[in-house]
């Protein structure tokens, strides 16, 4: 029910567009529902709306997942 | 690094030990998980089951035939693509634009606002449809349009909420559900606590997940975590775009412009407090109120049997109507119109009697 | 079929539009007067002849132009069949109203086409219809060329065990129109609308040429289905092979399309004995139109027969079915 896309921002338009681009596509998007959007950010796009700023990565929360689920396989630690 | 998404395959059919069935309660999900072969890779052990997360699927008959009346009306009718082709008794967005009535495609919900300003002398209407994550976005047209004076435009709100449909779906022990994969975009406007009554109150696992098969087989292998060692939690793969409060923006707006009320789900029924709808203040961009509207629900075509498909009773398989009289070409009903509906998934991706 | 009226479904290629010509063949069919259904048919003499009608919008698009586009459809709909871009009778119906000019400069773009492949006008007509009568102009052509294969191609010489080849990244046609329909701005996107009979040539006298589609409306995947239909066959494929660009993926992403069913129209599905699909694609890439040409999949015998399946970038597998309908953007 919610096809949303990863935009990176090109540039603000104003308090409530901005220009962002998605692979090659480029396009105007509405950031009434994001704070403080800025040149750079990473965003998820639905329905022409930027719904939240992606953060840079949660490796780290993931891989403590990854470490139990592992060992619950049986798998060897040591790599 | 967490694994590929073949490694996470891998491991998760060496963990799953005893059987379990998983609802994922998204289209999106279920789209995602035929399109990218998961179906194929998943152990015996585990079964899927899709849920109503069409937003298209459980929109009521009476809800489309409101729409069509209102072109009928010379309205121009805006909404997105996913629901032109959705029948009704009467036809579709589709079939009436066929006709030569004024049924428009929106990839956006701002370009309704745009048709508006275009065509200052027609009424035109948005068609709000689509749960927690599409909701905010009607929210914020609705609010411009009455800051800048639009009188032409109004909304017909159609949209639903989640929580409470996965709520009824949680409590019947019938469907014998072992846990739950949640909807990664809702999650990000709602955030964890709407769903931690999965865990809470039913003893169930509850993972968020996003769309890309790494995260889905990620999002699995987590519940079967959960379902091995006995310890029901609400927990999320995705954080890397939902946070545990949600968009508190979006939610700010969703309470600014809709209140809450009972919605009939098709092929479901009447869920008690599950729709939204314009709020007072709100109530002149109110399409409903603005063109004497009352919506009543629609009566499924006979054996129709969508609601047991979308609340994970039968496969389509399991449809007598399935690929005989109901096919994309002519669709009976909607699980099989819409692209992310179980049975257009179905029909479309897969082959075999196994669900 | 049951339902009436025509909708623009109906004409989007994919099985609507299978079931509808179905449809308004019947009259000929049962009179067994009803065509090939190939790209372009087998006439006696030796020749191929296909007919083709060209209503894009907008009718200038990145790549090309509606004049550009004429003959190119039709030339590779001949190509394709192994026939030599020959002869075309172009047929102009315009709505009063419409720049001269314009029609004119659609005239200029298909003569500068027909010029660089050697082919020629033979044959034209041109209709005004008061307004309303068309959406601007239609142009519609019909080609006839010598066939130059040893044998006649065609799907029913497909065999297990054949390589399935595309000699171009999918779907560049659909999305540049895409993007202009839906407003979209995408760095490098264009129409791949080239013709393909200088690229094809050289490939003509392989042995093991089983047989070419033009892969047009409904994309490459309406025409491996069409070609695992017919056949009877299962046909595999695998996703990481097809060759796609970040313009038409970054595309399909935001509107929600599936890149297999974008139409094309610079781009041959080919189908090859065994062992001679190595040097098909050599020899394709030596083309500028076909330097992603690629091997994508495999003829196979048994389950699921007469359908399309795909091994996806993680291991697994599904189904590719005929798209139905037009292809419209979603937000679930």
């Amino acid at each position: 029910m919610c096809l949303a896309i990863p935009h990176t921002i090109d540039e603000i338009l104003d308090e409530n567009r901005a220009l962002a681009v998605a692979g090659a596509v480029r396009t105007e998007i509405r950031t009434d529902l994001i704070d403080a959007p800025e040149p750079g950010d990473t965003v998820l796009v639905h329905a022409g709306f930027a719904i939240e700023k992606l953060s840079l990565s949660d490796a780290e929360e993931l891989l403590g997942l990854w470490d139990e689920l592992r060992s619950l396989a049986g798998d060897d630690h040591a790599g | 690094m967490p694994g590929s998404a073949r490694e996470t395959a891998a491991l998760l059919r060496r963990i799953s030990r005893t059987p379990l069935s998983v609802m994922e309660v998204c289209g999106t999900h279920t789209v995602s998980i035929f399109r990218s072969g998961i179906r194929s890779l998943l152990p015996p052990t585990i079964r899927l089951v899709s849920g109503p997360g069409c937003p298209v699927c459980v929109t009521d008959q009476g809800e489309i035939d409101a729409a069509i009346s209102l072109l009928e009306k010379g309205a121009v009718v805006v909404s997105y693509g996913d629901m032109f082709r959705v029948p009704c008794g009467r036809g579709s967005l589709s079939s009436k634009r066929a006709e030569g009535y004024d049924s428009r495609i929106a990839s956006g919900a701002m370009d309704a606002l745009a048709v508006a300003l275009e065509n200052p002398e027609r009424e035109v209407v948005f068609l709000g449809v689509g749960f927690e994550t599409t909701a905010p976005a009607t929210a914020v047209l609705v609010e411009e349009a009455a800051r800048r004076n639009v009188c032409n435009l109004s909304v017909l709100s159609f949209h639903k909420m989640t929580p409470p449909a996965v709520r009824i779906l949680a409590q019947d022990p019938g469907l014998g559900l072992g846990g739950f994969l949640l909807p990664g975009h809702v999650s990000v406007i709602l955030g964890h606590e709407p769903f931690a009554f999965l865990p809470g109150q039913f003893g169930l696992p509850a993972v968020i997940a996003g769309f890309e098969p790494d995260q889905i087989l990620l999002g699995l292998a987590e519940i079967v975590r959960q379902h091995e060692s006995g310890i029901p939690a609400l927990s999320s793969v995705y954080g890397r775009a939902v946070r545990p409060e949600g968009n508190l923006k979006a939610k700010a707006a969703l309470e600014r412009v809709f209140e809450v009320r009972d919605a009939s789900w098709r092929g479901i029924g009447v869920i008690p407090a599950s729709g939204l709808t314009l709020g007072k203040k709100y109530r002149a961009f109110d399409a409903e109120a603005r063109f004497g509207i009352t919506l009543s629900p629609g009566v499924p075509p006979p054996g129709c049997r969508c609601g047991e498909i979308l609340t994970g009773r039968i496969t389509p398989p399991e449809c007598p109507l399935f690929r005989t009289k109901c096919t994309p070409a002519s669709p009976v009903g909607p699980c099989m119109v819409s692209s992310e509906g179980t049975c257009g998934a179905y029909f479309r991706f897969f082959k075999g009697d196994q669900s | 079929m049951t339902d009436n009226p025509v909708t623009l479904g109906h004409g989007s290629g994919g099985r609507q539009s299978a079931d509808f010509v179905s449809f308004l063949l019947e009259s000929f069919r049962k009179r067994g007067i009803g065509p090939e259904m190939e790209d372009a048919a087998v006439i006696p003499g030796g020749y191929a002849i296909t007919v083709d009608g060209f209503t894009v919008s907008p009718r200038k698009f990145p790549g090309g132009d509606i004049g550009h586009l004429c003959v190119c459809g039709c030339a590779n709909d001949l190509a394709v069949r192994g026939a030599s871009p020959d002869f075309l009778g172009i047929s102009l119906v315009i709505e009063e109203g419409f720049p001269a000019d314009e029609a004119a400069g659609y005239m200029e773009s298909a003569a500068k086409t027909c010029g660089e492949i050697g082919m020629s006008l033979a044959a034209g007509d041109t209709k005004v219809v008061p307004v309303g009568g068309v959406e601007g102009l239609i142009m519609t052509g019909c080609a006839v060329g010598r066939i130059q294969t040893p044998s006649i191609l065609s799907s029913s010489n497909i065999r297990e065990g054949d390589s399935i080849i595309v000699t171009t990244s999918i779907g560049r046609h659909g999305a540049a129109i895409a993007a202009s329909r839906f407003n979209l701005s995408v760095d490098g996107l264009e129409s791949d609308c080239a013709p393909l009979w200088p690229a094809l040539q050289p490939i003509l006298g392989e042995k093991g040429l089983r047989c070419m589609r033009d892969c047009t409306r409904g994309g490459l995947g309406t025409v491996l289905c069409e070609w695992a239909e017919a056949s009877g066959l299962h046909i595999s494929l695998e996703e990481d092979a097809i060759p796609l660009n970040l313009q038409v993926k970054s595309l399909c992403d935001v509107l929600g399309f599936d890149p297999l069913y974008m139409a094309c129209e610079g781009c041959a599905a080919i189908a090859v004995a065994p062992g001679c699909a190595e040097d098909a694609v050599r020899q394709l890439r030596q083309s500028p139109l076909c330097t992603e040409a690629a091997v994508i999949g495999r003829v196979l015998a048994g389950e699921p027969s007469g359908m399309v399946s795909l091994r996806t970038s993680i291991g697994g597998e599904r189904l590719v079915d005929m798209p139905f309908g037009e292809l419209l953007p979603r937000i679930c």
